[in-house]
C-alpha cells in the first residue's frame, strides 16, 4: 500500500488545478468579504476609543455552556445515530427527517416548545425540571444540535461497506465490539468537525441563552456585542469583541482541521442483515423512544400550539407574501450554498496537502464566528459605501448571508464523500484519464446527489430562519416568515406567531423528508 | 516492451527497493511474491502512482517516467473496485473515451464474451464478469502495456480458468506487454511467458 | 467569489434611482411594529395621504434605537425626514447627535406637559408588572412586598442592554430607590425567572404560563380585553409611582421635506391621529379622545414618577452595571 498520502506531490488522487482554483477563489472571496466588513465597521468608528467590557467572565461563561452543550450533543448525537441505524420501522424516514430539521428550526421556536413540554405549565411541567439557567440552554442546544449531530453521523455509518459488516457478522462480534472496531473508525472523521459547528453555534447564540438563561450571570459574548453597537453605539468596542470572539473561533475551526482525519469510507447505504442481540435492541429501541420523546416533543407542541391561530393566519395576505417571498430566498441562498459548497469540497479532495486543506475549508465557517451584529453592521456601511439603497440590496444581502450561514453544514455533509471518492477510487480515475467534468457527472454526483439534497433542505430552511444580518436595512416590503413572526409576537399576536412557527416547522420537515429523496431519484433515472 | 531501466523507490523510513525489468509484446510477464514484499508498489512505479528516486521507466522506447498517471499508455486491473459500481457495464467501458459508441461498446463487451450485459449495472455482475468489463475497457484503450493486480485472486477456479485463457489471447491478439502480480503458482504455470521473483527488495528472474 | 461579483453586480444594476415622482415622498424611519399592518403605520399612513398630495414611505428597522443608528450611519446623507419611536430614555443621545431640528408644532393642545422643542409626543404609557387575576388575586402593590414573596413567586424581566422596558425598570428602580437601588435588585434576584433580550419574548413566557409576572406596560391588559375578549390579564400598580415611556418623534436637520415632516407630526399628535393609536400601539394616545379611547384602558396611574432625561443620559450605563452587578 502506497503511504504517500502525506509526502510529496500526491500522484494517487486525480489532479485538478481549476478545482482548486476555483476553490482559493471562494475561500479568498469570503475572507476578504469579511475583511471589507470589518473594515467599514473601523471606518465608522473613526477612531474613537473602545469602552471597557467584563471579558474575561463572558468568554470563561461562553466557552463553558459552549463546551457542555457540544460534549452533550454528541453523546447523544452518536447513541441516536447508532440506533437509527441499526432499526427499521415504519415511519422511519419521517422520523430522521424531523431530527435533521431540529438545527435549522428557528432557536426561539424550539425554545418555546421545550418549555410547552417541560415549563412549568408544560405537559410534563409536574416533573419540576430546571429548564432555566445553564442547563436549559444546555437542554435546548442537544435538541437543536444533538439531532443534527445524528443525522450526520447516521449517514457515516449507513454507508460502511457491506464486506466489513459480512466479515464482522462472520466473526460474530458482539455488540460493544461491533461499535469499538466498525462504527467508531467510520465515525470518527466526522467527530471534529461537527464538534466545531456544534461548539460555535452554542458559543455564539444568542436568543436561547438570554430566553432561558436566567439572568445575566449566564451570557455570550455576542450579547455583549449587540449592547456595544445598540445601546453604546461604541463601534470600537464592538469590532475588538467581535475579533476576541472571531479569534476564540479560529482556533476552534483550525484545531478541528488539523485532528480531522481524511475520509475513505464510500459506499452506498445497505439493507442491514445483520441485527444486534435482543438486549441491545431493547436498548435501541429505549434510546430512540427517549430520544423521540426529547427532540419530538417540543416540535409536536409547536405544532399544537399553532393549531388555534391557523385559520386567521391563512386568511392575512401578508403571510402568503411572505411565503413567495421565503421560498425564492431559500431557492437562491441554497443554491448558492449548494454551489459554494461543492466548489470548496471538491477543491479540498483534490489536494493532499493539511496546510491547503485548512487554508480552502476555514473561510466556510466565517459566519459562525462572526457576531450577526457585526455583520449586519459591516454589510450595511458596506452597502452604502457602495452607494447603493440599503432596501434594494437587502434581499440579496439576506441570500449571501445565509448561504455562508448553511455552508459550514454543507461541507460537513459534502466534504467527506467527495475526500472518499477521490482517495478510493482516485488511481482508477486517474488511469482511466477521465476529465473533471466527467469525474463529477459519472463518479460524484450520483454518489453524491442524496448528501446534495440534505445540503439543499438545510440551506433552503436555514434561510427560513435568520434575518439577523438585516436588521439595520429597513424591510417594510420584503417580510419573510421569520420576520412576520417576530413582528407578530412584538404586537400581542402570540396565536400568530405560533401558528407561522408551525407552518415554518412543517415546510423545514418536508424539505428534509423530500429533497434528499428527490435527489437520489434524480441521480438514478440518468445513471 | 517495457522496460524498467534501475528504478528505485522507498518509504519515509523503509529500506530502498531496486527493480530492474523487461516485459516483451505479446507476452505475460509474471511477477511472484510473497505478501508485502513491493508487488504494488512496483505496478504504482509503473502506472505512475508512485515516482521514483532514481531510474527510468521506458515504453515503446520512450522515456514516461516524467509522465502522470493519465498520461502513461499504461493499462491496469485492480483487484477489485475496477469499476464504479453505481454505473451500467457499457458506461464502465466507454468511461473516459472520447469517441464511443453502443456499437464498439458491444463489440469490445462481445470480445470478453460477455455480448448482452451491456445495460446491466455493475453492482449485479458476478467477479468473473467485473474483471471481463475491465478488460473490455482495456480493449477499447489499446494501451501497449497491461498491469493486472492479482486479477484471478476473488475468482472460483473455473471462472478463473476462463478469464486466464481470454487474459492471454487478448494479448496475444493485441501484442500486450502484460504484466501479471500474483502468489498463485498455477497462474504463472498456466499463461506466463517470463517470470520474475520479488524478493529482499529487488526482482530475479 | 465570481458569483459574489456577479451579485454585487447585480447590486449595482440596483442602485439607480427609482423612477422620479411627481409627489414629494416623505420617509420616516420607525421601528417595526410600528409599521406592521396591524400597527399605527398604515392607518397613519391613508390618513396623512388622504390630504397632502404626498407619498408616505415606512422604512423599519428592528427597533427605534436601531433607526436612529440608522440614521448616525448614513449622516447628512440619510433618505430619512423623520425618526418616529424615540423615547424620553433615548431622547438625550438622540438630541446629542444634533442630526436633529426643532419641531415647530404646536403641543399647547395635548393633555401631556409638553415643552421639548425637539421631539414631539404621540403616545405614552406606564412600565407595570403584569399578572394573571386568576392565578394571582392579590398581586404584590410594591417593589418591596414583590420582593418579600416566596422565591418560588417569579417575573420575568428583559435586558436593559437590549431592550426599552428593561431599560425602563433600571430607571424606574433608580427614580423610586436611588442609592437603595442595587439593594432591590439583590431583593429582585430569586423571583427572577430569567432577562430575556426583547419584549415579545418575556412577554410570551407569562403568557405561557412560566411566570407569575412579566414586566411590560399598564395598557397590556387592555389588549388582552379588546382583541380577545379576555379580561384576566391586570397590571399591577405599584406605591413607589410608575414611571412612563412617552413614544416621540423628530425632524432631521438633512431633511428637504421639513415643513410636510412638521404637518405629519401635527397630524399624528392631532384627534384624528391619535384615534388611531389605542388599539393599534396599545399605548396611551397623547390628547383626550374621549369616548374614543376604549374603556378597558382604564385611567393612568394616580402616582408617576418624574424622568430626568439628563440623568438619564449620563448614567444609564452605570445605573444598569448596578443593576446587572447586584443580580448576577
Amino acid at each position: 500500500m502506497p503511504r504517500s498520502a502525506d509526502h510529496g506531490a500526491n500522484l494517487a488522487i486525480p489532479r485538478r488545478p481549476l478545482r482548486l482554483l476555483g476553490g482559493a477563489a471562494i475561500a479568498l472571496g469570503i475572507a476578504v468579504l469579511i475583511v471589507v466588513l470589518f473594515g467599514s465597521i473601523l471606518a465608522a468608528a473613526n477612531g474613537q476609543p473602545a469602552g471597557s467590557a467584563d471579558i474575561g467572565w463572558l468568554i470563561y461563561i461562553s466557552i463553558l455552556q459552549a463546551a457542555l452543550s457540544t460534549i452533550f450533543s454528541l453523546i447523544v448525537g452518536i447513541a441516536l445515530a447508532w440506533a437509527l441505524n441499526r432499526l427499521r420501522f415504519p415511519g422511519r424516514n419521517l422520523v430522521i427527517g424531523l431530527f435533521a430539521s431540529a438545527i435549522v428550526t428557528p432557536g426561539l421556536v424550539v425554545a418555546f416548545g421545550l418549555l410547552s413540554v417541560w415549563g412549568r405549565s408544560g405537559w410534563l411541567g409536574g416533573l419540576g425540571l430546571p429548564i432555566f439557567g445553564l442547563g436549559g440552554v444546555v437542554a435546548a442546544h442537544i435538541i437543536l444540535d444533538g439531532a443534527f449531530a445524528a443525522r450526520v453521523l447516521l449517514a457515516r455509518l449507513d454507508t460502511i461497506p457491506e464486506a466489513r459488516l459480512k466479515t464482522g457478522q462472520s466473526l460474530a462480534l458482539d455488540s460493544w465490539t461491533r461499535f469499538a472496531i466498525i462504527d467508531w473508525p467510520a465515525l470518527r472523521g466526522t467527530l471534529p468537525g461537527l464538534a466545531a459547528i456544534i461548539f460555535l453555534l452554542a458559543f455564539t447564540s444568542f436568543p436561547i441563552v438570554l430566553l432561558l438563561g436566567g439572568g445575566p450571570s449566564v451570557q455570550t459574548l455576542e450579547v455583549a456585542i449587540y449592547s456595544a453597537v445598540r445601546l453604546d453605539f461604541d463601534l470600537a468596542l464592538a469590532v475588538k469583541l467581535a475579533l476576541i470572539q472571531i479569534g476564540v473561533c479560529s482556533a476552534i475551526i483550525l484545531a478541528s482541521s488539523a485532528l480531522m482525519p481524511i475520509s475513505s469510507s464510500l459506499d452506498r447505504p445497505v439493507e442491514p442483515r445483520w441485527r444486534d442481540g435482543q438486549a441491545t435492541r431493547l436498548l435501541q429501541y429505549a434510546i430512540l423512544t427517549l430520544a423521540l420523546l426529547g427532540f419530538a416533543s417540543p416540535l409536536a407542541a409547536v405544532l399544537a400550539d399553532g393549531v388555534v391561530g391557523l385559520p386567521d393566519v391563512l386568511a392575512q395576505p401578508a403571510f402568503w407574501t411572505s411565503v413567495l417571498t421565503s421560498l425564492w430566498i431559500g431557492t437562491a441562498s441554497s443554491t448558492l450554498a449548494l454551489t459554494l459548497a461543492l466548489t470548496i469540497a471538491s477543491a479540498r479532495a483534490a489536494t493532499a496537502s493539511r496546510t491547503a486543506r485548512t487554508i480552502l475549508g476555514a473561510p466556510a465557517y466565517a459566519y459562525l464566528a462572526v457576531p450577526a451584529v457585526a455583520l449586519s453592521l459591516g454589510a450595511f456601511l458596506f452597502i452604502r459605501n457602495l452607494g447603493i439603497a440599503p432596501d434594494l440590496a437587502a434581499p440579496i444581502v439576506v441570500v449571501i448571508a445565509n448561504a455562508l450561514l448553511s455552508l459550514p453544514f454543507a461541507m460537513a455533509t459534502l466534504a467527506p464523500p467527495l475526500d472518499a471518492i477521490a482517495r478510493s477510487r482516485g488511481k482508477l480515475i486517474r488511469s482511466l484519464g477521465l476529465s473533471g467534468t466527467r469525474q463529477f457527472l459519472d463518479v460524484e454526483w450520483p454518489l453524491i446527489a442524496r448528501d446534495a439534497g440534505l445540503v439543499l433542505a438545510l440551506g433552503f430552511c436555514f434561510s427560513l430562519g435568520d434575518l439577523g444580518v438585516i436588521a439595520l436595512f429597513g424591510t417594510q416590503d420584503f417580510v419573510t416568515l421569520p420576520l412576520l413572526m417576530s413582528r407578530a409576537l412584538g404586537a400581542y399576536r402570540t396565536h400568530d406567531a405560533a401558528s407561522i412557527a408551525a407552518l415554518m416547522l412543517v415546510l423545514t420537515i418536508a424539505a428534509f423528508v423530500t429533497l434528499p429523496l428527490l435527489f437520489e431519484r434524480l441521480s438514478r433515472a440518468r445513471s | 516492451m517495457l522496460v524498467l531501466d534501475a528504478v528505485t523507490f522507498a518509504y519515509p523510513g523503509a529500506p530502498l527497493y531496486s527493480f530492474a525489468m523487461e516485459a516483451a509484446p505479446g507476452e505475460i510477464t509474471a511477477i511472484r511474491g510473497a505478501s508485502g514484499s513491493g508487488k504494488s508498489t512496483l505496478l504504482d512505479l509503473i502506472a505512475g502512482f508512485l515516482a521514483p528516486i532514481s531510474g527510468r521507466v521506458v515504453i515503446e522506447s520512450q522515456d514516461v517516467t516524467a509522465l502522470k498517471p493519465e498520461q502513461r499508455p499504461v493499462s491496469i486491473l485492480f483487484q477489485s473496485e475496477t469499476l464504479f459500481e453505481h454505473l451500467s457495464a457499457a458506461r464502465n467501458v466507454a468511461l473516459g473515451l472520447f469517441h464511443s459508441d453502443w456499437a464498439t461498446v458491444t463489440a469490445a463487451l462481445t470480445e470478453v464474451g460477455l455480448p448482452d450485459i451491456g445495460a446491466q449495472r455493475a453492482s449485479t455482475l458476478s467477479g468473473g464478469q467485473k474483471q471481463r468489463v475491465a478488460l473490455a475497457r482495456t480493449l477499447l484503450r489499446n494501451k501497449p502495456v497491461l498491469l493486472l493486480d492479482e486479477p484471478f485472486s476473488a475468482l472460483d477456479d473455473e471462472t478463473r480458468a476462463t478469464t486466464r485463457t481470454l487474459v492471454q489471447s487478448l494479448t496475444q491478439k493485441h501484442k500486450w506487454a502484460t504484466l501479471l502480480v500474483t502468489h498463485h503458482a498455477d497462474d504463472i504455470s498456466a499463461i506466463a511467458d517470463r517470470v520474475y521473483l520479488l524478493k529482499d527488495q529487488m526482482l530475479a528472474r | 467569489m465570481y458569483r459574489l461579483a456577479l451579485a454585487f453586480a447585480a447590486l449595482l444594476a440596483l442602485a439607480q434611482p427609482a423612477t422620479a415622482q411627481d409627489k414629494p415622498t416623505l420617509t420616516i424611519y420607525t421601528y417595526d411594529s410600528f409599521a406592521a399592518e396591524w400597527g399605527p403605520g398604515p392607518g397613519l399612513k391613508s390618513g396623512f395621504e388622504a390630504s397632502c398630495t404626498c407619498t408616505v414611505d415606512y422604512v423599519a428597522a428592528e427597533d427605534a434605537i436601531s433607526a436612529l443608528r440608522r440614521v448616525q450611519l448614513e449622516g447628512p446623507a440619510t433618505k430619512a425626514d423623520l425618526v418616529v419611536g424615540l423615547d424620553n430614555f433615548t431622547a438625550g443621545e438622540a438630541r446629542a447627535t444634533g442630526l436633529f431640528t426643532p419641531h415647530g408644532v404646536d403641543t399647547s393642545g395635548l393633555a401631556l406637559t409638553w415643552s421639548d422643542q425637539d421631539f414631539v409626543p404621540f403616545d405614552y404609557g406606564y412600565f407595570a408588572y403584569v399578572y394573571d387575576k386568576t392565578k394571582t388575586p392579590n398581586p404584590p402593590t410594591s417593589f418591596e412586598q414583590l420582593i418579600a414573596l416566596p422565591p418560588s413567586f417569579k417575573i420575568v424581566l428583559m435586558d436593559p442592554r437590549s431592550s426599552t422596558p428593561g431599560l425602563g425598570n433600571v430607571v424606574w428602580i433608580k427614580a423610586a430607590y436611588g442609592d437603595r437601588a442595587p439593594e432591590i435588585w439583590a431583593g429582585l434576584k430569586p423571583h427572577i425567572l430569567t432577562m430575556t433580550r426583547g419584549w415579545s419574548e418575556g412577554y410570551g413566557l407569562f403568557l405561557k404560563g412560566e411566570a407569575d409576572m412579566a414586566l411590560s406596560y399598564s395598557t397590556s391588559p387592555a389588549y388582552h380585553a379588546i382583541a380577545e375578549s379576555d379580561d384576566k390579564y391586570g397590571a399591577a400598580i405599584f406605591s413607589e409611582g410608575q414611571i412612563a415611556q412617552i413614544e416621540i418623534s423628530g425632524i432631521l436637520k438633512s431633511s428637504p421635506h421639513q415643513d410636510l415632516a412638521r404637518q405629519f407630526l401635527a397630524y399624528m399628535s392631532s384627534a384624528a391621529g391619535q384615534k388611531v393609536i389605542p388599539t393599534t400601539n396599545w399605548m396611551f394616545p397623547v390628547v383626550d379622545l374621549g369616548a374614543d379611547l376604549p374603556a378597558a384602558f382604564g385611567t393612568p396611574p394616580a402616582k408617576i414618577l418624574p424622568v430626568d432625561e439628563a440623568a438619564v443620559t449620563a448614567n444609564s450605563k452605570a445605573w444598569i452595571e448596578e443593576a446587572l452587578a447586584a443580580i448576577r
